[in-house]
């Protein structure tokens, strides 16, 4: 009889060996630590009858501009879009899950709507749900679409914190673009003084400054435009948008890294 | 011992494509006291007749809330309706939890259809005993439908299931073309005259024996029941094509039959404040008390009293 | 019937000894009274139609559905026990969904049809079980065009051009075989279903009935969904003008 616990249950050192502990040494198991193929910044705000969001079209492997037409934005429903940033194949996973769902929904006659709210709850479960697995989906979403006729507007991340408001951007937008949108939205209820054309004008300044400064950016990019016509959701989603009149006559004038002349 | 040799489970068919045990299913709703639906086009009214199984015993519940859009009123086997309203509740919690909006009427009537149907396919099971009205308002408006042991369901504008429910299908059908418009109050009132059709003659809806419950356009799922059933009760006697329910009610198990009247319409003036210090008020609240005993008693020892069978189907 | 009293009718998985399984036969007669349903398959897409017989006048008009969608681009529609064909369309779902999982696509409609079948099929050999008492007719279009088949109570699936269930089936069959359905395009087809429907309503003609039509058509985007409003109204013109014209010929 072995008398002290740790030893009970175990087999006699004397017949078997002494026990392998070395597993005990070795790496714990892991799930995706790192994202791979990567989309940058998703930026999206409010403007008095709907919701902008833009997000560019490359996905980068590491710095390497690995693919160059990766479309980002993804329509859900009618009247929803999603805009993901992050890793790229859980982007294609949250495509897959939003086809179900919109499958699923289509077996009720008469369908109930698929509204921007069920939307972002469901992908916030989702995220919240498989980060607690300690296997997030590596993202950041927006989500543009209406509740109840208001536009609404919300970003989860990769825990699964949720959020929303009239102007949200992920990633290096959060510091770059965000800036810019609040200069016309910066509370809620703000959006109630801007016009479609402003907001679509303050997203592409933002995808301007965002291209200048983003080392993952790119010019080209999707921009969805969400509004209501006569109180029905009207969706456009504008692809291969371009950075326009880029002036880089500063980038002379940088310094302090990389092989330069003095 | 059996009617014949193919009624014996759910997994035979007879000879005419028929499954025996599914039809003795449907009959255990007609145990049940009846239960009516009805629907306008903003709200639908749930209506019910409840039994107490002995002079001293509680009235057994009809009608069940399933969450603020949704409710239903059950005929047949209570437990297998528990069985079947929780299920709803959980559909009803994860549909608010993962999307943020109610349970779809159309959605969570299919799948307690469902789950009926698959027991009536594999042996070894028994078909629900219970027939139900599921009544609910969702985007798409408000909605009643009858669901069935068999697995059938179906959207009606008015219904009724139970014990004599045919009375009362009787007169929805004659009335239901002025449904579609009319008042929540006009509703309550066709559920109750309707409901009332299918009394034997020596009975009469009183507010203890009499359920009510509402859901629609602004208005979350509830129940009115006792005291609450009182001012209706008053409202279908002054539309009453049957005059005199008042004395009637009287007969109604009720040992104190003199003072039963006399609380009754004390009730209607006190249905805002069950604390009235008046003479008769105290009456009411010795009466509820009593009733709590009733209640605790009932089921402390019903079951040894009584045979189940009896007290079984609601 | 030769079948009653001999004992071999009594269960499911049980071969009488002329090589018959009684209790598969019987839920086909569960099918024969139930509501008349069509499919139509023509160069373009599909159509499926079912006549529902108004039972109580309570029930509410353009409720209770009868056609349901199992993927984007399949629908299906039964006669028989309806609790029986909702659980097969339940079935056909999951099929449909596991398919997109594992494979990233559309699944093609004649492994859904040969699979559903499949499953028909398990129903019919356990004891434990009874068989279903539905005829399931699947339509759609995929990649290889447009497909319609029919499943049985026994699990037969075949394939159709024009497909027929339930109490007007005879009547049904005997208008679907004057069409060509070489020429026929999918919008022909509604109005062609919906008359056939009146035609096979005569029968009984004193119960008051509702039209319930879908489809899935290269045109729509190979999309299983319930023909425009105004398409089901011209189709039950067509229908009532046919009928009349019939009657006066």
């Amino acid at each position: 009889m072995q008398h002290t616990q740790e030893k009970w249950g175990r087999p006699r050192d004397d017949v078997y060996g002494p026990y392998d502990a070395s597993y005990l040494n070795s790496e714990p198991r892991t799930q995706t630590l790192q994202p791979t193929v990567t989309g940058t910044s998703v930026i999206g705000m409010k403007f008095n009858n709907g919701v902008v969001i833009a997000a560019d079209n490359l996905a980068s492997y590491g710095s390497l501009r690995r693919f160059i037409d990766q479309e980002r934005l993804i329509k859900v429903g009618s009247e929803t879009v999603v805009g993901v940033g992050g890793d790229v194949s859980d982007l294609q996973t949250i495509e897959e899950i939003m086809e179900g769902l919109e499958i699923s929904e289509s077996y009720d006659e008469p369908a109930q709507s698929l509204t921007a709210p069920n939307i972002h709850s469901y992908l916030q479960r989702i995220m919240y749900k498989r980060r607690s697995k300690l296997d997030p989906l590596w993202n950041a979403l927006v989500i543009g679409g209406f509740k109840n006729d208001e536009p609404y507007l919300a970003f989860i991340d990769l825990l699964g914190t949720t959020y929303t408001a009239p102007a949200v951007a992920s990633g290096f937008g959060s510091y770059l673009a965000i800036p810019i949108l609040r200069k016309l939205v910066d509370r809620e209820g703000d959006q109630q003084n801007v016009s479609k054309e402003q907001a679509v004008d303050a997203i592409k300044e933002a995808m301007k400054v965002l291209f200048y400064r983003d080392g993952r950016a790119l010019d080209k990019y999707s921009l969805a435009i969400l509004s209501k016509k006569d109180g029905k959701p009207d969706v456009e989603i504008l692809k291969d948008v371009r950075v326009e009149n880029q002036n880089w006559s500063m980038a002379k004038q940088i310094k302090g890294f990389g092989t330069q002349d003095e | 011992m059996f009617r014949n040799s193919y009624d014996n489970d759910t997994v035979t068919f007879s000879p005419t494509g028929r499954i025996f045990q599914v039809e003795y299913a449907l009959e255990a709703i007609k145990q049940g006291s009846a239960a009516v639906g009805i629907t306008s086009d903003t709200h639908v009214v749930l209506v019910a007749l409840k039994r107490n199984a002995e002079e001293l015993g509680s009235y057994q519940r009809k009608i069940t809330r399933i969450d603020d859009n949704m409710g239903l009123a059950l005929a047949g086997l209570a437990p297998d309706a528990r069985l079947l309203s929780n299920h709803l509740r959980s559909l009803s919690m994860r549909q608010q939890f993962l999307f943020d909006r109610p349970l779809a009427v159309n959605a969570a009537v299919a799948s307690i259809a469902d789950k009926a149907q698959s027991n009536t396919q594999q042996y070894g099971r028994r078909p629900y005993g219970v027939g139900l009205l599921v009544a609910g308002y969702d985007e798409k408006g408000p909605h009643l439908f009858e669901f069935l042991p068999s697995g059938s369901m179906l959207e009606y504008v008015g219904s009724a299931i139970g014990a004599r429910s045919q009375a009362a299908r009787t007169y929805l059908e004659r009335n239901f073309d002025s449904f579609e418009k009319c008042s929540l109050e006009q509703l309550i009132i066709h559920g109750l005259v309707a409901l009332r059709d299918t009394l034997p003659q020596d009975k009469e809806l009183t507010f203890q024996n009499t359920s009510i419950a509402v859901v629609g356009k602004d208005t979350k799922f509830t129940i009115l029941e006792d005291d609450a059933v009182v001012p209706w009760l008053d409202k279908l006697d002054s539309t009453s094509r049957r005059p005199q329910r008042r004395e009637t009610a009287n007969t109604n198990e009720n040992n104190e039959e003199g003072e039963t009247t006399d609380i009754t319409e004390d009730m209607v003036d006190n249905t805002e404040s069950t604390e009235s210090t008046n003479s008769t008020g105290s009456v009411t609240n010795a009466e509820n008390a009593e009733d709590d005993n009733a209640n605790a008693n009932s089921s402390a020892e019903g079951d040894n009293e009584t045979d189940p069978n009896d007290r079984m189907e609601d | 019937m030769t079948s009653i009293g001999t004992g071999y009718d009594l269960s499911n998985s049980v071969f009488s000894p002329d090589g018959r399984v009684f209790q598969v036969e019987y839920a086909g007669k569960a099918v024969e009274n139930g509501s008349t349903s069509i499919g139509i398959r023509c160069k373009d897409g599909i159509v499926l139609a079912v006549e529902k017989i108004t039972v109580s006048k309570l029930l509410k008009l353009g409720a209770n559905k009868r056609i349901q969608t199992v993927d984007k681009h399949v629908g299906v529609v039964y006669s028989g026990m309806n609790p029986d064909g909702r659980h097969i369309v339940t079935r056909s779902r999951e099929e449909a969904r596991h398919w997109r999982d594992q494979f990233r696509e559309q699944m093609p409609i004649p492994t859904l049809a040969a699979n559903v079948a499949s499953y028909v099929q398990l129903y019919t050999v356990y004891n434990s079980v009874r068989p279903f008492g539905v005829n399931t007719i699947i339509g759609g279009v995929d990649d290889e065009g447009s497909h319609l088949y029919m499943i049985d109570p026994s699990g037969k699936s075949w394939g159709y051009r024009g497909a027929a269930s339930g109490r007007g089936r005879q009547t049904v069959n005997n208008e679907l075989e004057k069409l060509d359905f070489d020429k026929l395009t999918a919008a022909e087809a509604v109005k062609e279903a919906a008359r056939i429907l009146y035609v096979a309503h005569e029968d009984n003609k004193d119960k008051d009935f509702e039209l319930e039509i879908s489809w899935v058509t290269e045109a729509n985007g190979r999309v299983h969904e319930f023909v425009p409003e105004s398409l089901l109204a011209e189709a039950k013109i067509y229908a009532e003008e046919q009928l009349d014209a019939d009657v006066e010929g």
